[in-house]
């Protein structure tokens, strides 16, 4: 049998099964009215489709908590319908197709490490790094003079693909650091 | 209010840091004990921990071991305690007190939270209401209140006469509208629909800009309030305070029966038993003061830690406390 966690313990990011599908916990919020029976509304994301639904549960049920582990490992190259890692200590190589890996192409660089999500054994998709440091491929040149505010912003491509707003005082070649949960500039780095 | 009270120079500061906020916890501690003080009812501290205490259908209780091995419960209220005190003559009483419910943690639960709770004999259901929201008045400021009856709220937001809609009715009402629900929700009847309404489309809409007083509760949710026949309705003299959504207050014109009280107690353990839960032990001496007569009296217990949270403008009741749940 499943191992199982109470409503009164899940938390964000859990991983539970329902309804025979994967998922990672976004918020639990506990409702008690009155002296009544307390209840628990939670909302979870689909760990492949990204879907993300709210379902009621009596407070105190419980959740099949579902099998699910990550490993870091190194992107080799890519292909034209997936991506293929390499786990560094068994060198046994995997590949992930791009339906699967959805939004997060976008932070693909060959040679950088990615956590890959395995459900029941197999991989099923990746999580980039929270930061990741990449160069600017294109963007227009920044206008002297204005950037007093510091806030003024113009589109940039980054060597992954990935389009994103930065300052107007970063230059094309720079290499910059990004948040890839919100995908906003963070800062330039140097070197 | 008086003008010296702690409450009434001007408005709160803003609350950045821990020590400002316990400090301003501080002083509305003072302010509550001036509040009672004003109005002749006198501080007590009946026993946090004892061999008997409330019993609850849906409040789950912390369990600890005297001498390792004899069983006692940390409260959930000081009612029994204090009606104990209210029988033998004490006149009327109030006590803050930290109390304890088990598996209750959340942003506006602590598993141990300060609650404020008094007994007035001979006040009116209406008179108690109104103490209840001059002593939140303390806190938030002169908000206005308003009245209304659990079946006109239901009826006002929901279109839902609780009292002639049939449990199946309900049910297909709950899946038309799409509200959320559990699968057991279906086997625990009406009373438990009516709850998840309450709790997910309802109470998330109660004191929008004014202090919102739910009043007359289906007898069946009378918890220890007396009842009585209002037209076809049996309605229990009971009432709620909601502010911003949140639950503030629940306060009754005191049942003092006990023989109806023993049968309410039978009632609720019967409950417990169906949810699968353990029975608890009858309180007799709670009983037995029953029985030498309890005055006619209200009572109201209201969230400490709550109104500070609306007070402060903070989101998770943990920024309220010295130190919360997690951090224990």
């Amino acid at each position: 049998m499943a191992q199982q966690v109470s409503t009164n313990e899940i938390r964000g990011g859990f991983k539970v099964q329902v309804e025979g599908q994967p998922y990672t916990i976004i918020s639990n919020e506990f409702v008690k009215p009155g002296k009544g029976q307390a209840f628990n509304r939670i909302k979870m994301k689909h760990l492949l489709s990204g879907r993300v639904i709210e379902r009621t549960f009596k407070s105190g049920d419980k959740l099949d908590v579902a099998d699910v582990s990550e490993s870091l490992m190194r992107l080799l190259y890519k292909e034209i319908d997936g991506v293929v890692f390499m786990d560094e200590k068994s060198f046994e190589q995997i590949k992930i197709p791009f339906e699967n890996i959805g939004e997060t192409a976008q932070w693909l660089l060959d040679d950088h490490l990615y956590e890959v999500i395995f459900y029941n054994g197999a991989p099923v998709t990746i999580e980039p790094p929270t930061f990741i440091e990449m160069i600017i491929t294109e963007t227009s040149p920044g206008f002297r003079g204005d950037t007093a505010s510091g806030r003024v912003m113009k589109p940039a491509v980054l060597e992954s693909g990935a389009k994103i707003q930065v300052p107007i005082f970063v230059e094309q070649g720079e290499k910059i650091k990004v948040d890839t949960r919100t995908g906003e500039y963070v800062s330039r780095v140097s070197g | 209010m008086s003008p010296e009270s702690p409450a009434n120079r001007g408005a709160p500061p803003p609350f950045h840091s821990k020590n400002e906020r316990l400090h301003d916890r501080a002083s509305m501690l003072r302010a509550t004990r001036h509040f009672f003080e004003q109005r002749g009812v006198i501080e007590v501290d009946c026993p946090i921990l004892s061999a008997q205490t409330s019993i609850d259908a849906h409040i789950d209780l912390i369990v600890a071991f005297y001498r390792g091995k004899e069983k006692r419960y940390l409260h959930s209220s000081p009612e029994f305690g204090m009606k104990r005190l209210l029988a033998e003559g004490i006149g009327d009483i109030y006590q803050l007190s930290h109390v304890f419910r088990d598996r209750e943690w959340s942003s506006k639960h602590n598993p141990e939270f300060m609650m404020a709770e008094w007994y007035r004999a001979g006040f009116s259901f209406e008179e108690m209401v109104d103490e209840t929201v001059q002593f939140i008045h303390l806190f938030l400021g002169k908000l206005p209140y308003s009245i209304v009856s659990y079946r006109d709220l239901f009826l006002q937001k929901v279109g839902i006469d609780y009292l002639t809609i049939s449990e199946q009715e309900l049910m297909d009402d709950v899946q038309r509208r799409g509200l959320p629900f559990y699968p057991s929700v279906l086997e625990e009847g009406k009373e438990a629909l009516l709850n998840l309404i309450l709790g997910s489309e309802i109470e998330p809409q109660l004191g929008e800009g004014e202090l919102s007083v739910l009043a007359y509760y289906p007898a069946s949710q009378a918890a220890l309030a007396k009842k009585r026949w209002h037209g076809q309705e049996q309605i229990a003299e009971r009432f709620e305070v909601y502010y911003q959504g949140m639950e503030l207050a629940n306060g009754y014109h005191e049942l003092t029966d006990p023989h109806e009280q023993r049968e309410r107690f039978h009632e609720a353990n019967a409950l417990r038993l169906s949810l699968g839960k353990e029975p608890l032990p009858l309180d007799e001496a709670f009983l037995q003061a029953l029985e030498k007569g309890l005055p006619d009296c209200c009572g109201v217990a209201v969230g400490f830690d709550r109104l500070m949270m609306l007070r402060q403008g903070q989101k998770d009741i943990h920024e309220v406390l010295a130190w919360g749940w997690g951090s224990v």
